[in-house]
């Protein structure tokens, strides 16, 4: 009974591991962005990404 | 037998006490509370009660061992200090005799094997072994025992009634051996342990209550 | 025969009780150990120094304290024959000077013969005298027995005392009596020897659970629950454990044909490749834009290398991979930074030169990558390049798979062996404890 549970269980994981793989899942914080305008080819600085702004500093030791 | 059963005073009916030493019980007839007089109150909780005779075999009970068959023809009751057993002398097809030891339901068939090396009585100790037949054996019980009571046909005339020593011995692989001190030369006999559904017994003794 | 029980062979002799009042038929009611005789007529109570309610006074004064859990006189079924319960015995054993008592029911059967039960705080033993002499093994340490091909190890060695006795036993059984009683253990059998000066006797047990024994002998109300690990309770977990085991290593066989295959499947193919330069002193708007590429293939991850040449400095790049035709975009932002030095330890060093990261999920198409990068103002001109790779294989998902796919495993082991260890602690021979502070 265990053991059919964890052979079901066995199963679900590696079809999902086939999904990421096939699919190219990732663990990365990655964002989708709807409708970016054709306009932003001639002028990039016209896009405006969630990132910018980001002033971070990492110093060293 | 394990169920004591009387008679009412009030109505004669039969009835039963449940358990051995079972004070109280109710008659089913006439309903009225009856109560044993014969239990030692003393005794109760402190010390066990034997079971009555309880083997269910009888004199002319037949059976099978060997692929011969075989009739009991006689039995000695031997008690000793803790209980007694039962030794039942067979006849087997052949016309050599053999016997079946019952020992609280625990039964093992041996014949007499004459010709030995036998040890001193005084010698055996639990755990001692011995080889007859190629067969190692090893002392499992040291009993004190004298005769209770005989039936039917026996091997010998004579007996007494002081205690005499029997050792008993068994073996891994289920075979089973005693060595009887009554006389002047010990007598040994081999056997085996049997299962009572191996001998297939017939005309065994009846039980009231039990099919 | 000096030393009979309580009752001598023969019939029984009775009296029958009745009302003196009225001659009504009489209830016997008990509260704690009087017995009181009530007939329900005239409600007139016997006189308590009737000597037929004494007999019934002392006998319950004799018999309260320990009643069995299976009343004698009671039919059962074991191994398909019925069984009568006709004797029971309470035995006990001191340990390190703490007594443990356990009880003994005699079963009888006048064409099997005897049969034992045994309970202990709510499990239960099938136990019948052995007829072949099992194999004690003395140089084992712990000793073991072995008996039809099973090995049994030593569990425990007492002296066992009769306490309490009711009914019949097949030999003399008085309390105060003890003897040598050893326990050897296969679960869920036993092995157990009882000797005294004279006598070995051997007898096997199977553990039973309460319940199977109230549905055999039809007792009312429910069995007591067992308390702790009996010496020959069956793991519920262990004949488990080894399938799961073996279903992990088929599992592992399969994720690493898996690997293999999906190793091979991937395009693993570089789609672009741009260098560039950045002044983070520049104060005009550093965003450009790529040349497109595309991205074939089925729906899969895009891998974005980020390499530099940075000595002691940190770069942010804001990357956007924008999809030229469905104006869908995937956006992210990387840093890369790498310091290094030398001190009274060594040389360290922190972070790294290079980046990478996986974008997820990118369907097909034309892209071009928009890209904004920020520095430190102060720190000047770097170098940097950036690779497109389409289709790549992710191995992070078979750590996280195989971890996935270990932890039941383990986390059934873990119990196995708790439950064995919960067992053994009880016994001559406990494990050592780990790591907890208290013992008793």
């Amino acid at each position: 009974m265990i053991r059919n549970l964890y052979l079901i269980y066995g199963g679900v994981v590696l079809l999902g591991l086939s999904a990421a793989q096939y699919r190219g899942w990732s663990l990365a914080t990655i964002n989708e962005v709807k409708n970016v305008p054709r306009s932003v080819r001639d002028n990039p600085g016209s896009y405006r990404s969630i990132y910018s702004s980001f002033h971070h500093y990492t110093g060293g030791k | 037998m394990t169920q004591p059963v009387g008679t009412c005073p009030n109505c004669g009916a039969k009835i039963v006490f449940r358990w051995s030493s079972s004070v109280q019980t109710v008659c089913e007839y006439c309903k009225s509370i009856l109560i044993r007089t014969d239990v030692d109150l003393q005794k109760v909780g402190q010390v066990a009660d034997l079971p009555p005779d309880s083997s269910p075999i009888q004199i002319g009970t037949e059976g099978t061992y060997n692929h011969q068959g075989f009739v009991t023809i006689g039995r000695i009751i031997y008690e000793y200090e803790l209980g007694s057993w039962d030794e039942w002398h067979l006849m087997l097809n052949d016309g050599t005799s053999g016997w079946l030891s019952d020992a609280q339901d625990e039964y093992a068939v041996s014949f007499a094997a004459p010709g030995r090396k036998l040890p001193e009585v005084v010698q055996c100790k639990v755990g001692q072994s011995f080889v007859w037949d190629n067969q190692r054996y090893e002392i499992t019980t040291l009993t004190t025992a004298h005769y209770r009571g005989v039936q039917g046909e026996l091997p010998f005339q004579y007996w007494d009634k002081q205690d005499v020593t029997f050792v008993d011995l068994r073996s891994q692989t289920g075979k089973f051996a005693t060595i009887d001190y009554s006389d002047e030369q010990p007598a040994l006999y081999l056997g085996e342990m049997v299962e009572f559904e191996s001998l297939a017994l017939k005309n065994l003794r009846a039980f009231e209550g039990w099919s | 025969m000096s030393s009979a029980g309580p009752t001598p062979p023969g019939k029984p002799q009775v009296k029958a009780l009745h009302c003196p009042g009225c001659g009504a038929s009489l209830t016997v009611r008990s509260f704690g150990n009087a017995v009181t005789i009530v007939c329900e007529n005239c409600r007139s109570i016997l006189d308590a120094k009737d000597p037929n309610l004494q007999i019934l006074q002392r006998f319950k004064a004799a018999t309260g304290e320990y009643r069995p859990l299976i009343p004698l006189g009671t039919r059962g079924k074991i191994r398909s024959t019925d069984y009568e319960v006709i004797g029971f015995e309470r035995r006990t054993i001191y340990v390190d000077g703490v007594p443990y008592s356990w009880h003994e029911y005699v079963l009888f059967n006048p064409y099997k013969g005897f049969r034992y039960l045994t309970e202990y705080n709510g499990h239960w033993n099938d136990v019948s005298i052995l007829k072949a002499l099992p194999d004690v093994q003395t140089d084992a340490s712990p000793p073991t027995v072995k008996y039809l091909g099973e090995t049994y190890k030593h569990f425990q060695t007492a002296k066992a005392e009769t306490s309490f006795v009711l009914g019949e036993f097949p030999w003399q059984v008085r309390v105060g009596e003890s003897v040598e009683v050893s326990d050897y253990v296969s679960p869920p059998r036993v092995l157990s020897s009882e000797a005294t000066g004279d006598e070995v006797t051997w007898s096997m047990g199977e553990y039973m659970s309460g319940k199977d024994i109230w549905t055999t002998f039809r007792l009312s109300g429910t069995a007591p629950e067992p308390v702790g690990v009996y010496e020959n309770q069956p793991s519920p977990m262990s004949a488990d454990t080894r399938k799961i085991w073996v279903a992990f290593a088929a599992f592992l066989l399969v994720l690493v044909v898996m690997m293999i295959g999906f190793d091979m499947l991937a395009r693993n193919e570089q789609a672009f490749s741009g260098s560039y330069k950045f002044d983070s002193r520049d104060h005009a708007d550093a965003s450009f834009v790529t040349d497109d590429f595309e991205l074939k293939g089925h729906t899969s991850n895009v891998e974005v290398d980020t390499s530099t040449d940075l000595n002691n400095r940190w770069i942010y790049l804001n990357y956007a991979l924008i999809n030229e035709e469905t104006g869908q975009a995937f956006d992210f932002g990387r840093e890369v930074s790498y310091y290094h030095g030398y001190d009274s330890d060594g040389s360290w060093s922190e972070g790294g030169q290079n980046d990478s990261v996986a974008v997820p999920s990118v369907p097909p198409g034309r892209y071009y990558l928009r890209l904004e990068p920020e520095g430190d103002p102060q720190y000047g001109v770097t170098y940097y390049s950036v690779t497109v790779k389409r289709d790549v294989p992710q191995y992070s998902f078979y750590g996280l798979a195989l971890l996935a796919l270990l932890a039941p495993a383990i986390l059934l082991t873990w119990r196995t062996l708790n439950f064995e260890h919960l067992r053994w602690a009880e016994s001559d021979h406990p494990p050592i404890k780990l790591g907890s502070s208290d013992d008793d």
